[in-house]
């Protein structure tokens, strides 16, 4: 008995734990080659020597900066996109023209000078001496070129729509250094809408958007790893001062917190778009941004349609506890909406305080008067849009049912949002208040009333002829006839259209290490020039 | 053998069609794309242009047919986004994925069967109630509000750890990997335990026992390979629920995987991208069921017996 032991143990061949054995060990054994495998084939992708960090080392030399997202492209004619605006701007690919974000006034950069000869003609002199990264010569040719391709072209440009309305353009080089444009209508404020176009040279493709594009700015595109980090090297024959910094690299992070855990740690030296509740006083600092919040109001839908709601709605907004409470107090009331800065802004107008007591009063003279103001109206708003953008709706949907209306709010994502934001609207989506949020990053009140008070504009539910007529006049106008206009423009469609109930001129956080110096503008979140940023110490790299 | 993983390959092609074609389908009712990508004067005409270019202005099923057989030739079409070649960027994505689900799932494996036996040899002991009390707790926690924590204390507050990135050497991989490892891991060593204590008390570990088999053979040799089948079932569904984790952890931690880029592409509405990250990973998923169902065949030969047809 005692001599069978061992093999009842299940040493003995043919034991039934036996043929069940040999596949365990050859489960795990193939499990640990494949995991082994896989990690090892796929390594090189990710997991590099070094342990500097995806944006670098701290070593003074290089600017690094964390975004918010990773930019889909990197060509200049899509930079009125924020993505791709905050990389390429002013760093990679330069205009004729740039505007001070501060000031507003006009610069010259890859002109040296402009004149209107005619109400139609403007005449351009370009600056000489001024090469592409790629070593050849700036040209008038490259700027007619690159007007062209920005604008006359079948490329669908972001900023053909965002800034010429789909307006065509002549433009026609006389001489290497002179350039004319025409228009089809006067338009005088031309050199500020050419600020948006980014020169190319001659021969970038006009069938195809470009990724990385050849530019004429301080810095060009040294690597670009798709997801992980896009580097930047210093032009050294770049025709202006030369930047402090030799090198720039971007990476990107989705989450706020770990963008401003970026900066406290020292793995980045500016960190874009944080929210209020990662700021702190060591490593952030607030900016206007020159965005501006409001409901837009579906005025075509009852209760929508009667003036009495709308004005109403804007009476029961409490926009100072909305920005103190939610906000964090990074944000003003607004009563327009473009903020101070911005051509046509009517210092005039102020944020009334709320009023739920008259808002109340006009509903129910509304009511009396047939007007379904229990028809549940929609608040639309964008996830993510900005910070506590979800607790903001919450908010109004409470003020606005305190005075008597119905609220529900639909949260939405870009794309989903969009369709409501953009004609052609849904027309069975009944009354909708949408919350929005512009940027007028041009500063001029065209720009805005185009897209948003004119009754056919592309963001716009509808309006009044007479306004529309206002607006024609005005965008003929220059100097402090076209500021009036426009102010007074403001004015009358708060009385006489009443399509938004303005919330809030937001402003922006950016996390800046102590390492580097920066003062953040209006354009920061758009434009982030790397020449404007310096080592603490100031000294040139 | 042959049968039963015919059988097996033909139920587990189902699922992938229908997730393939379901996301294809769902895609189109979330609304164009052309708001997204067109500026905002772009007339009726360069809408529809752009809508013709695309093969967005076709019907849903001739979209279909189009997207099959450019499927079939391993053309995936491109994104609207970027311009690049969709499936050049979803295989460009697809292992940075791979690796962290593999390492993960590799760890997780090992340490549940570590501490799973561990704590089911003497239950309701105090290490057999500290296990099953953390693992509950890993199973239970919020893989994003971890990852955040874990910035904050190992990357900030102790900077032992890179808040995120993938340049760099094992430090980056940590706090990834330990976030998506902490559910997995917690799921893990419950189940373990519950087999491994269900198995410890089966009548054939008795009879071990009364016949002189040593302690550690009893366990490892014996209780755990019982053990085993139903902790590979789930560590293989636990696999597959990896890619959602893995959304958390890339967007997070800046890992340039295919979870984000499968976001970005909803989000964007890049149909090209979206339909080749679903395919591959619908596809990767497809031979992981048939990778867990042949390893539980060579566990259990039961299992080969009752496929389904």
């Amino acid at each position: 008995m005692l001599s069978s032991a061992p093999a009842a143990t299940g040493h003995r061949p043919g034991s039934p734990d036996r043929p069940r054995r040999a596949p365990l060990r050859k489960f795990l054994r193939r499990a640990v080659v494949l995991t082994t495998a896989a990690a090892t084939l796929s390594g090189c992708a990710v997991a590099n020597s070094g342990s500097t960090g995806d944006a670098g080392a701290a070593d003074g030399a290089t600017l690094r900066i964390v975004l918010t997202q990773e930019p889909p492209t990197l060509e200049p004619c899509e930079s009125s996109l924020t993505s791709t605006g905050v990389v390429v701007r002013s760093n990679i690919s330069e205009p004729l023209i740039e505007r001070d974000p501060t000031s507003g006034a006009l610069r010259p950069l890859l002109s040296t000078g402009w004149r209107q000869s005619s109400p139609t003609t403007w005449t351009f002199t370009t600056r000489p001496g001024v090469r592409f990264h790629d070593g050849r010569p700036f040209t008038a040719e490259d700027a007619a070129f690159s007007i062209d391709r920005a604008v006359n072209s079948d490329l669908a440009c972001n900023v053909d729509g965002y800034v010429f309305e789909g307006r065509d353009l002549g433009a026609r080089a006389d001489d290497a250094n002179t350039l004319t444009v025409t228009t089809a209508e006067p338009d005088p404020i031309l050199p500020l809408r050419l600020s948006f176009v980014k020169i190319v040279p001659r021969g970038t493709s006009t069938a195809a958007k470009v990724r990385e594009p050849v530019g004429t700015g301080p810095y060009s595109i040294a690597d670009w790893q798709t997801g992980v980090s896009i580097s930047l090297r210093r032009n050294d024959d770049y025709w202006g001062p030369r930047p402090a910094f030799p090198a720039a690299r971007y990476v990107w992070r989705g989450e706020s917190s770990v963008r401003a855990a970026m900066i406290t740690k020292g793995e980045a030296d500016i960190a874009a778009g944080l929210d209020p509740e990662d700021a702190d006083a060591d490593h952030s600092v607030a900016y206007p941004n020159n965005e501006t919040t409001a409901l837009r109001l579906d005025g075509r839908e009852a209760p929508l349609d009667d003036i009495r709601v709308r004005t109403a709605i804007g009476l029961a907004i409490d926009r100072r506890g909305i920005t103190d409470a939610l906000l964090d107090g990074l944000a003003e009331p607004a009563a327009q909406l473009v903020p101070e800065g911005v051509v046509g802004f009517n210092p005039a107008m102020t944020a009334p305080p709320p009023d739920p007591e008259a808002a109340r009063r006009l509903v129910a003279e509304a009511a009396a008067d047939g007007v379904p103001v229990d028809r549940p109206i929609t608040l639309i708003a964008r996830n993510a849009q900005f910070p506590r953008v979800s607790e903001t709706a919450e908010a109004l949907q409470y003020q606005l049912n305190q005075v008597g209306l119905r609220v529900r709010i639909q949260l939405a994502d870009t794309a989903e949002h969009l369709q409501y934001q953009l004609r052609p609207m849904p027309v069975d989506a009944g009354p909708v208040a949408l919350l929005i949020m512009h940027g007028n990053q041009a500063g001029d009140a065209a720009f805005t009333t185009s897209q948003y008070l004119i009754s056919d504009g592309p963001q716009s539910n509808f309006g009044t002829p007479e306004l529309d007529e206002r607006i024609a006049r005005a965008d003929g106008l220059s100097g402090r006839a076209r500021q009036d206009a426009f102010a007074a423009i403001f004015a009358a469609e708060r009385e006489t259209v009443a399509q938004y109930a303005y919330l809030a001129h937001m402003r922006g956080l950016l996390g800046i290490a102590k390492s580097v110096r920066y003062e953040p503008n209006s354009a920061t979140g758009d434009e982030l020039r790397l020449a404007a940023v310096t080592p603490a110490d100031g000294q040139v790299r | 053998m042959t049968t039963f993983l015919r059988k097996r390959i033909v139920s587990s092609a189902i699922p992938l069609v229908v997730v393939v074609l379901g996301v294809f389908c769902l895609a189109r009712l979330t609304g164009s794309p052309v708001n997204l990508y067109l500026p905002l004067s772009a007339t009726a005409e360069q809408r529809a242009e752009f809508a013709a270019e695309h093969g967005f202005d076709q019907p849903v099923l001739v979209q279909l047919w189009d997207y099959v057989l450019g499927a079939l030739r391993l053309d995936f079409g491109e994104s609207l986004r970027t311009g690049q070649g969709a499936g050049e960027m979803v295989l460009a994505a697809f292992p940075a994925t791979l690796q962290l689900a593999a390492v993960t799932m590799l760890i997780a494996i090992a340490g549940a069967v570590l501490i799973g036996s561990l704590a089911a040899y003497r239950p309701n002991s105090p290490a057999d109630r500290t296990a099953s009390f953390l693992s509950m707790t890993a199973a239970s926690i919020p893989d994003f509000w971890f990852a955040i924590m874990g910035v904050l204390v190992f990357g900030v507050s102790l900077a032992l750890l890179p808040t995120s990135g993938v340049d760099g050497g094992a430090e980056v991989w940590v706090l990834p990997i330990a976030t998506l490892l902490i559910r997995p891991f917690g799921v893990l060593v419950q189940v373990v335990r519950g087999a491994m204590v269900a198995a410890l008390s089966a009548p054939y570990v008795k009879l071990a026992r009364s016949k002189g088999a040593g302690e550690r053979r009893v366990v490892f040799g014996h209780a755990l390979r019982n053990a085993t089948v139903p902790a590979l079932t789930v560590a293989g569904d636990l696999t597959i629920g990896l890619v959602n984790g893995a959304v958390v952890v890339e967007t997070i931690f800046g890992w340039p995987g295919i979870g984000k880029l499968m976001i970005d592409s909803i989000l964007q509405r890049d149909f090209a991208v979206l339909q080749a990250a679903v395919l591959l990973t619908a596809v990767t998923i497809f031979a992981l069921n048939i990778l867990i169902d042949v390893c539980y065949a060579l566990l259990d030969p039961r299992v080969r017996q009752t496929a389904p047809a």
